[in-house]
């Protein structure tokens, strides 16, 4: 397939990027794990407390003696349940921060991106990334951070206990470290890969999901439900079966942890036995030994094991970082010129296959340019190309300042209708908004929706017309207020009647500015300054519409196809 | 909501069983070693016996080696389940939104449903595992009881006792949580939705500049989200912290009930060390409960979101009645008012082209909802060869009708699996084989997302050529040449008849080029149908009509 997926980010720099996030909060990174560790050693007095009561048995003391540190064993837990409430929201506080600012600054980036990429890639590549993998790093922040202070202290401290005790006891239990050692590593260096494969189908499928979900109402006008839930199932299986594959590699990674753990209990044990054969120590030091040994399982286990939390979130987060990493593209600096100059200009979508070759247009200030042509012919691509959506592959554009362009894909943005607006202008007044409307002839419709401009409209709220919908986008282009507008067909949508509101609305929003507009209705064309007709992906022919018109050219054939069929449009302008 | 989360468990019973029992066995191995423990320092090490401590090593192995075993399979077939609950989830979610009968996607963004069909449907899997590591613990719970028992009765039950008590707590601690949980859910599918619809319209939005705007839109959603989640987080903070103090608390009882016990000589001090090690032994257990409380928590609010959506009404009631065969295709409108329509008759003879020519633009929409079954008449009926389309199974209607949305989407793919296959001749009335030409690849070349690297009158040949592949015995086109030239155009027009011939075609459209080529053409006016006549004659004698098509 001819997918070409955005990239992940070294490990280097996703530490780098994650150090960069945490940066701000060193404040609450530190007091958050400093009350993690005041609570989790704490916890660590519960052995202590319960040898305590063990020696005072032993050593014959009334049964009422061991109030005293039954009741410091109260006192423990409900510190430890407060000070670890308190660490664990700090800890959560600081990760959930944290994470909000990178999924920010990952949208932040991928707006940016270049358009080229992102659909090449697949919108959905994005998609799970700001989706799946965020959920998974949260899940990682909320879970694997605490964890790992907890474990880590108590390892610590344990081992410490353990040598407290006699060194040799420490030596012998350091013997399960190799076998961990290695386990960790022969992990690390086989689940990494596992797991960002993981990812790329996390991805794929959702992908499909939302090619399937977003496209039902066509899935079920062509009865292509089987064929779209086989394609879903697929993907789904896919992720599932590599899902598998990585839980079946932890579980051998436990096994292996298993032997661990008993060479080490066992070499404490045989420690035990001949020190005490040899008098080097009691039966109740080896006793307390092996019974600290064990109490070690957990957190050695727990920290392990976080390893694999670790992986996963290091995938997702490599894949965050990966776009947050891309370069800015550096801005389009493009030459100022009072009118519009393209020159030499080419471009090709894929490698060797250019749809643009060698145009050159002047277009004066003020001036109203038509762009027609066979679909095909590369009028969109010129249109994007000096709105500065794309980066042209050869050649040069000056313009005169900010172009905005209405594109051929519409799009509503989901929300209330306000907000779909003010994308253009976020600080644009009620009045503003109004005003907007008023002069595309939205105003009427929109006042006279459920909620007004509260109105919920896009994917999943009120449907709008195709007419409507592009008197909002022409609405967005007269509220960015951009001295250059594009206009990529913006009437083919609506029909005729529509069209006819479009072309007044037209009229008012390219009202003071210079326009391009990319028009197959040719009734529209006939009403511009200048046609430019396109063939090929070359400009073939440019003059006023009357000249073209009895030229003989494409321009003519267009015009026989167009009028041939609306009889009293011979001559627009009569 | 239980209906949903039972399915989950219940539909993968032999691995929830096999897990549960593979787990519980491993626990009690756990169980076993700090017994072993003492064992071996009691009769090796206290005695210096060599071959004893040799014999009870070779049990501790015996018993790691089961410990391990039975974790690994157990926790595979756990996992396993897990997964497959998910699977079966997704795969129900989208058949759901895929029914016949539509309405699942009324109110929903297309991102969050998938975030549903992805990450929800994985957290109810999820409790699989759960109540695999529920069981498993339980098991672990009740071993060391046994063996608390043995060694002294009340201390035995003060374990038996407080055990049950805990976890009773666990679930009242976790009641709150569950709600912040939803909250904190729905708001991150909520911005996951944002994000993506902000995605889609990405070529919008660099068209006027507004991609600082719409980064500041996600921050704010983004924000909404983090608020969310900090509460719940701090909602599960204190959840976890009072479980662990309530843990502690326990552990200090049964420290006190089995410190007075040896001191009274009751039992011994070893018995004790025993007791004490099975007490610190049981806290894992009880954070596992603890965390599968959290699990269950979630668990549950995402089967909510689950079922709301495998329980959304429909958009239609689905009839039963199969289509007529053979279809002869004749179509009736009786009176149909929806929307904007007031009464609309119409009849169209089978095998003929009808135009359609709607003034009003909302007038086309409600006609090819009515005729596409998206939404029933709200009075009136549409009946397809005599038989009410209310009366018919949605599905089997669309095997004979087809209508084809202005913006019904490309898929991702290639040019051939959007067509539906090698249709050369739907292909060339639609103009799509000069598109074919044009694309790497030919005919096997890639339209990329939704069509998105083709220009866009090439996307509507071949969603027109999609729709005449099809080959429908009645197909309801509606504006299929918007996007594309005017010469294109003329040639779409001269081939359509020939393409459907004998087939019913409706051409809901205001070009004047389609419609020409249609044997009779009637005008909609207001919701109603005000005129009905050839092309040309409604030209000549109608004004309303000239106004709508040819200017
Ligand atoms: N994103 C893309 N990726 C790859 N190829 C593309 C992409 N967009 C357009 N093309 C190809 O570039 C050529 C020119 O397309 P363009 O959209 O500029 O045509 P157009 O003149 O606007 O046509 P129409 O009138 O149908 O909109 C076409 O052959 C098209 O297939
Ligand atoms: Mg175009």
């Amino acid at each position: 397939m001819s997918r070409e997926l955005l990239p992940v980010a070294t490990a280097a720099r996703t530490r780098a990027v994650l150090l960069d996030l945490i940066r701000p909060y060193r404040a609450l990174a530190l007091g958050g794990f400093a009350v993690m560790v005041v609570a989790t050693s704490i916890g660590l007095l519960t052995q202590p407390l319960l040898g305590a009561v063990v020696d005072l048995v032993a050593a014959g003391e009334p049964a009422t003696a061991i109030t005293t540190p039954v009741l410091a064993l109260v006192v423990v837990a409900l510190t430890q349940g407060g000070t670890m409430t308190l660490g664990l929201a700090l800890v959560s506080r600081l990760g959930e921060t944290v994470l909000a600012r990178l999924r920010e600054r990952f949208v932040g980036r991928a707006m940016r991106l270049p358009l080229e990429q992102v659909e090449r890639a697949g919108s959905g590549d994005l998609t799970s990334r700001v989706t799946g993998d965020v959920s998974l790093i949260a899940e990682a922040v909320r879970v694997a951070l605490p964890e790992m202070a907890r474990s880590g202290l108590a390892i610590v401290l344990t081992l410490g206990a353990l040598a407290i005790l006699d060194w040799r006891f420490l030596l012998a239990a350091l013997i399960a470290v190799p076998v961990q050692w290695h386990t960790a590593r022969w992990y690390v260096r086989t689940a990494g890969p596992l797991y960002a494969r993981q990812r790329v189908a996390g991805g794929a499928q959702q992908q499909q999901l939302l090619d399937t979900i977003g496209g039902a109402k066509t899935v079920r006008a062509f009865r292509l439900e089987a064929d779209h839930t086989a394609k879903v199932a697929e993907r789904s299986t896919t992720a599932v079966d590599l899902t598998m594959r990585g839980v079946n590699l932890v579980l051998r990674f436990y096994s292996r942890l298993h032997v661990a753990e008993y060479a080490g209990l066992a070499a404490v044990l045989v420690a035990g036995f001949l020190m005490v054969r040899s008098g080097a120590a009691s039966i109740g030091t080896a006793t307390a030994a092996a019974l600290y040994f064990h109490s070690l399982f957990a957190p050695v286990n727990t920290a392990l094991v976080l390893i694999d939390d670790a992986q996963s979130a290091g995938a997702a987060l490599a894949r965050l970082v990966g776009v947050i990493d891309q370069p800015e593209p550096p801005a389009l600096d493009r030459p100022k010129a009072p009118r519009i100059e393209v020159s030499g200009l080419g471009h090709a979508y894929d490698e060797g296959r250019p749809v643009l070759h060698d145009v050159d247009l002047t277009i004066r200030e003020g001036e109203r340019v038509a762009l027609v042509g066979a679909s095909g012919a590369g009028k969109t691509t010129l249109a994007r190309l000096i709105a500065g959506i794309h980066r042209p592959a050869a050649g040069v554009i000056a313009v005169p300042g900010e172009v905005g362009m209405v594109t051929q894909d519409v799009h509503v943005f989901a929300g209330p209708l306000a907000d779909d607006l003010r994308l253009a202008r976020p600080d644009a007044t009620d009045a503003d908004l109004r005003e907007a409307l008023t002069r595309v002839d939205a105003l009427t419709w929109a006042e006279t929706l459920p909620a007004g401009l509260a109105t919920v409209v896009g994917e999943g709220g009120h449907r709008l017309t195709a007419t409507q919908i592009q008197q909002l986008a022409l609405a967005r282009l007269i509220l960015a207020d951009p001295p250059v507008a594009v206009l990529d067909e913006a009437t083919a949508e609506a029909g005729s009647a529509g069209a006819r509101v479009l072309e007044k609305a037209i009229e008012t929003t390219v009202e003071g500015r210079t326009a391009l507009i990319v028009a197959h209705r040719l009734t529209q064309a006939a009403a511009t300054d200048r046609v430019v007709v396109m063939d090929g992906g070359r400009i073939v022919e440019s003059g006023p519409h009357d000249e073209l018109r009895s030229s003989g050219g494409r321009y003519a054939s267009l015009w026989e196809a167009w009028s041939g069929v609306r009889p009293n449009s011979k001559n627009p302008l009569e | 909501m239980r209906a949903v989360l039972w399915r989950a468990i219940s539909g993968q019973r032999r691995d929830v069983v096999t897990g549960a029992v593979l787990g519980a066995v491993h626990q009690a191995g756990e169980v076993m070693v700090p017994v072993l423990i003492g064992v071996v320092i009691d009769q090796g090490v206290a005695g210096g016996d060599l071959p004893a401590l040799a014999r009870w090593l070779v049990v501790l192995a015996v018993v790691y080696v089961v410990l391990s075993f039975s974790y690994r399979f157990g926790a595979r077939a756990g996992e396993r389940a897990a997964e497959r609950a998910g699977h079966t989830l997704r795969m129900e979610l989208v058949e759901r939104v895929l029914d016949a009968r539509g309405g699942a996607e009324e109110g929903r963004l297309p991102g969050a449903l998938t975030n549903t069909a992805t990450e929800d449907a994985k957290r109810v899997g999820a409790v699989n595992m759960s109540v695999m590591l529920a069981f498993s613990a339980l098991a672990g719970i009740v071993v060391a009881a046994v063996v608390l028992l043995r060694i002294s009765v009340p201390l035995g039950l003060v374990v038996l006792a407080g055990t049950p008590l805990l976890l009773f707590l666990g679930h009242l601690l976790s009641k709150p949580l569950e709600k912040a949980s939803e909250d904190q859910q729905d708001r991150a599918a909520h911005a996951s939705g944002v994000a993506a619809d902000l995605i889609k319209g990405l070529r919008v939005l660099k068209g006027i500049g507004a991609e600082t705007a719409a980064v500041a839109r996600y921050r704010v959603t983004s924000g909404d989200s983090l608020a969310a989640t900090l509460r719940a987080a701090r909602a599960e903070a204190l959840q976890t912290g009072l479980v662990v103090a309530l843990t502690g608390v326990f552990i200090a009882v049964v420290a006190l009930v089995g410190g007075r016990l040896a001191a009274s000589g009751a039992i011994t001090l070893g018995e004790l060390v025993s007791a004490v090690g099975l007490a610190l032994f049981l806290i894992g257990p009880l954070e596992v409960f603890a965390w599968v409380n959290a699990q269950f928590a979630m668990g549950r609010a995402s089967a909510a979101r689950i079922a709301e959506v495998l329980a959304a009404p429909h958009a239609i009631a689905a009839g039963t009645s199969r289509a007529p065969v053979p279809v002869r295709g004749s179509l009736r409108l009786r009176a149909v008012s929806h929307d904007t329509l007031k009464g609309v008759d119409l009849e169209v003879a089978p095998g003929e082209v009808l135009g359609v020519a709607a003034v009003d633009p909302a007038d086309a929409v409600s006609l090819l909802s009515c005729l596409g079954r998206t939404a029933d008449p709200s009075s009136g009926t549409v009946e397809l060869d005599g038989v009410a389309l209310a009366d018919l199974d949605p599905a089997a209607l669309r095997e004979v009708v087809l209508v084809a949305d202005h913006d019904a989407d490309l898929f991702e793919g290639t040019l051939r699996e959007n067509v539906g296959g090698d249709h050369p001749e739907a292909l060339a009335a639609a103009g799509a084989d000069e598109v074919a030409g044009e694309l790497p690849g030919g005919i096997d070349g890639h339209v990329g997302e939704r069509g998105q690297s083709l220009s866009g009158g090439q996307r509507q040949r071949v969603a027109l050529a999609r729709a005449l592949a099809a080959d429908r015995a009645v197909l309801v086109v509606h504006d299929p040449t918007t996007a594309v030239d005017a010469v294109t155009e003329a040639r779409i027009a001269s081939r359509l008849r020939d393409v459907r011939r004998d087939r019913t075609t409706i051409l809901v459209t205001t070009s004047p080029a389609l419609l020409a080529v249609a044997d009779r053409v009637v005008l909609l006016d207001g919701g109603r149908v005000t005129d009905a006549a050839p092309h040309a004659d409604l030209v000549t004698r109608n004004a309303v009509y000239r106004t709508a098509v040819l200017a």
